[in-house]
């Protein structure tokens, strides 16, 4: 047996409708006047939404009776390089035991988003990381400082996940900062 | 001596309030030893020196006193309490835990871990420096009261390791503060810890004619 | 439990820092208190002092180098980290993991939570005040089962032992015998533990009715794990998503009611009992057998996709989120970390309690800070 079929059974056997098929439909139907592409991933079943929509439509998927998306996983994003980038939400349903990954593309000249906040509070800090990671700004943001980069030097242009952020080159020699002479000490 | 009598005495005290089950025991507490300085047979006797030619006068004072230089004996009770700081970083500060833990047990070397860097005498830099911290990390061997040692345990504390091609990690914590000891190993096993410490004493007996370090 | 001074005083708040570097924070977690006497009026939590770009240097090794730096996200608790990463790895791949190979990961998954979670119930006790003792106690549970997982691995913490596929080489001969040896010292350690703790008053004293965070809270902030299953939400993975093989194996998901520090210390401890259970029930399962699949590439190329793994780690919910984009590297790797959204509750359990409590509802939260700023 494999892992694959480990968890197709898994999931079939907690709850009958979780996958693709069956979710979408449910989906589609909360998110009313959203415009929702479906696509079908390996495990959870993906939905695109444009970023206009994006916490009307998280909002929806909050509050429907049949989904109950009460849990965020995760919330994180994906420079994509020349096609922007996406912000990908992962939510879980606690009640219904329901996974669905929700997507959002950002056009690289226009890196502003909705917090998420407002829908589950377990967003502040997963957007303060991806904020100054990739440099996206989420608007109405309750704390917008950095996370994980220093607070008391400015380095608000830095975003290092992005793939446009260089490697550190590896110094080889060591000692400098000490004040420590190399070529004085060769020419002793 | 005083234990002991302390025990019979509250043995038999003990019998006398039960004693019908147990069996009869001497009751008698041992008699109390006279103290020494009382002893009419050890009144002081303070006899001049008569000094001997061919010999050191300090030795004929003091039969049995060694003479050694004073950086030695310096030296020799510095590297034998050595007080590294509590301060772990990332993951090889488990490992120094684990090395603190009854398993490893450091403490058989005098090594004792003290919590704060006002009173220690090496600071071991476990686990990876990144940019953010090393200025905490500064500060802290700052503190720390001459003379002082700093042991580099792990890869990433002595040139990044795994996570020196990323430009928030600092390549080394040398680039900050004098290291003395590098321990390799991603973490290091308890063992390399340990005889980092035996490299650090022996180190210190090396360098004691010099007293220390300035900052 | 909300403390209000009895008489109304002119009383002005202190600003308390604690951290970076701090004996009870677990690592470098920064903290600033806000105090009004006793009493926490506000804490502002600052992390990203080991922010170290796992996610980004995994973009830029190889899959079957990025487990090596699993380990480090997760130092302990090891294989459930790499776990999720090869777990991730093979569903993309669609790689088909023999049988042997799954019940050993099991195994070895249920024998570092164990290891985990003696490390916090040694650690938590110091918090507490109880200085030594417990946490003596703790580390010789734990190196019980690191010097098995030596003789599998060949290191005491990071093992790298997983592979996409399977795993990197056979157990020993006397695993068996090892592993039952192991559960016999751990199941003697929680009886140690449990006399030692759980019954003792002072330690009520200390934890009951301290940090309480509410079901509902807990959800919204995202918890997972241990601390979210003390308040009273019975989600764990292993069986709402089952992998491996924990559909197979009979266990009970542990909850408590409270949601205060009590209930998440008494929740690790009653699951180091469900876990020697689970390890039982696989040793009797387990066959011989392959341990990787006949054919396996030696550089790995992995088609187009993304995908999210979870996992039920010992903090929590420990997730991969994997996209690639063809070749031999991940495009994107995201580590969901539980201690991250666990840490978020901090503020909210804390304010309003004693200053001395901030330390225990910290311990209680049982965050390793590497998985935090990854």
């Amino acid at each position: 047996m494999t892992t694959e079929d480990g968890a197709t059974e898994a999931a079939e056997t907690a709850a009958p409708d979780t996958f693709a098929d069956t979710i979408w439909p449910d989906v589609n139907r909360t998110l009313t006047a959203v415009d929702v592409q479906p696509e079908r991933g390996v495990l959870d079943l993906i939905v695109h939404i444009p970023p206009a929509d994006i916490i009307r439509g998280l909002n929806m998927l909050k509050h429907d009776e049949a989904l109950q998306f009460n849990y965020l996983r995760s919330l994180t994003a994906v420079d994509n390089e020349a096609d922007g980038v996406d912000v990908v939400y992962h939510l879980y349903s606690v009640p219904k035991n329901l996974n669905l990954t929700v997507k959002t593309t950002l056009p690289n000249d226009q890196k502003v988003l909705d917090t998420a906040t407002t829908v589950w509070r377990a967003a502040d800090w997963l957007e303060r990381e991806t904020a100054e990671m990739f440099g996206v700004t989420f608007t109405n943001h309750p704390d917008p400082r950095p996370l994980l980069m220093p607070e008391d030097v400015d380095m608000s242009d830095t975003h290092p996940l992005l793939k446009s952020h260089p490697f550190a080159e590896i110094e080889l020699l060591q000692g400098e900062l000490l004040g420590h002479n190399r070529d004085a000490e060769v020419e002793d | 001596m005083a234990i002991s009598s302390d025990l019979e005495t509250s043995t038999a005290t003990t019998e006398t309030a039960a004693p019908a089950v147990a069996p009869a025991t001497p009751e008698a507490p041992p008699a109390m030893p006279t103290p020494p300085g009382e002893h009419p047979n050890e009144a002081p006797v303070l006899a001049p020196i008569v000094p001997q030619p061919g010999k050191a006068l300090y030795r004929q004072a003091l039969p049995g006193v060694m003479q050694v230089p004073l950086d030695l004996v310096l030296a020799a009770s510095r590297k034998s309490s050595l007080w590294p700081m509590t301060f772990g970083l990332a993951c090889c500060a488990i490992e120094m835990i684990g090395t603190y833990m009854s398993h490893y047990d450091l403490d058989r070397f005098g090594i004792v871990p003290w919590p704060s860097p006002r009173q220690s005498d090496v600071m071991i830099v476990a686990g990876t420096v990144t940019k953010k911290m090393a200025p905490a990390v500064k500060l802290l061997y700052e503190q720390m009261p001459n003379p002082k040692w700093v042991i580099s345990m792990g890869a990433c504390a002595t040139n990044g390791g795994p996570y020196t091609r990323y430009d928030r990690v600092l390549q080394g914590v040398d680039k900050i503060i004098p290291v003395d000891v590098y321990v390799p190993g991603c973490p290091p096993r308890p063992e390399a810890l340990i005889d980092s410490f035996l490299a650090l004493q022996d180190m210190i007996m090396e360098e004691r004619s010099s007293l220390g370090r300035g900052a | 439990m909300v403390v209000e001074p009895a008489v109304e005083f002119e009383t002005q708040d202190l600003l308390i820092n604690v951290g970076p570097q701090h004996p009870s924070t677990h690592g470098v977690f920064r903290m600033v208190l806000e105090i009004d006497g006793e009493v926490v009026r506000d804490l502002v939590p600052y992390i990203g002092y080991l922010h170290r770009g796992a996610e980004k240097l995994c973009e830029n090794n190889d899959f079957r180098q990025g487990i090596g730096y699993m380990d480090r996200t997760e130092y302990l608790a090891a294989h459930n980290a790499e776990l999720s990463y090869v777990m991730a790895v093979e569903k993309l791949a669609d790689i088909e993991v023999p049988e042997r190979a799954q019940w050993i990961r099991m195994i070895l998954c249920e024998l570092n939570r164990i290891s985990s979670h003696f490390m916090f119930l040694g650690a938590f006790g110091v918090d507490v005040g109880v200085f030594g003792t417990p946490f003596i106690y703790a580390w010789r549970e734990r190196e019980t089962i690191i010097d098995l997982f030596e003789e599998i691995s060949g290191d005491r913490m990071m093992y790298a032992y997983f592979r996409a596929g399977g795993l990197a080489w056979e157990v020993p001969a006397n695993f068996r015998e090892r592993v039952g040896e192991v559960l016999k010292s751990a199941r003697q350690g929680v009886k140690d533990f449990d006399g030692l703790l759980t019954e003792n008053e002072i330690f009520l004293a200390r934890t009951k009715n301290v940090g309480i965070i509410s079901a509902e809270d807990a959800i919204e902030i995202g918890m997972s794990g241990p601390s979210l299953r003390a308040s009273g939400v019975p989600l764990d993975l292993r069986k709402t998503e089952p992998y491996l093989y924990y559909d197979q194996i009979d266990f009970e998901v542990i909850t408590a009611e409270g949601g205060d520090v009590f209930d998440r210390y008494w929740v690790r401890m009653q699951e180091i009992l469900q876990s020697i259970s689970i390890v039982e029930q696989c040793l009797e399962r387990l066959e011989d057998g392959p341990i990787m699949p006949e054919k396996m590439p030696r550089m790995l190329r992995l088609p187009e996709g993304e995908v999210y793994i979870r996992t039920e780690a010992p903090r929590g919910e420990y997730g991969i989120y994997m996209v690639s984009k063809g070749g031999n590297k991940p495009y994107r790797l995201k580590v969901r970390s539980a201690c991250l959204s666990n840490l978020q509750a901090l503020k909210q359990m804390s304010v309003g309690q004693y200053v001395a409590d901030a330390i225990i509802i910290l311990g209680s939260i049982d965050i390793v800070l590497s998985e935090v700023d990854r």
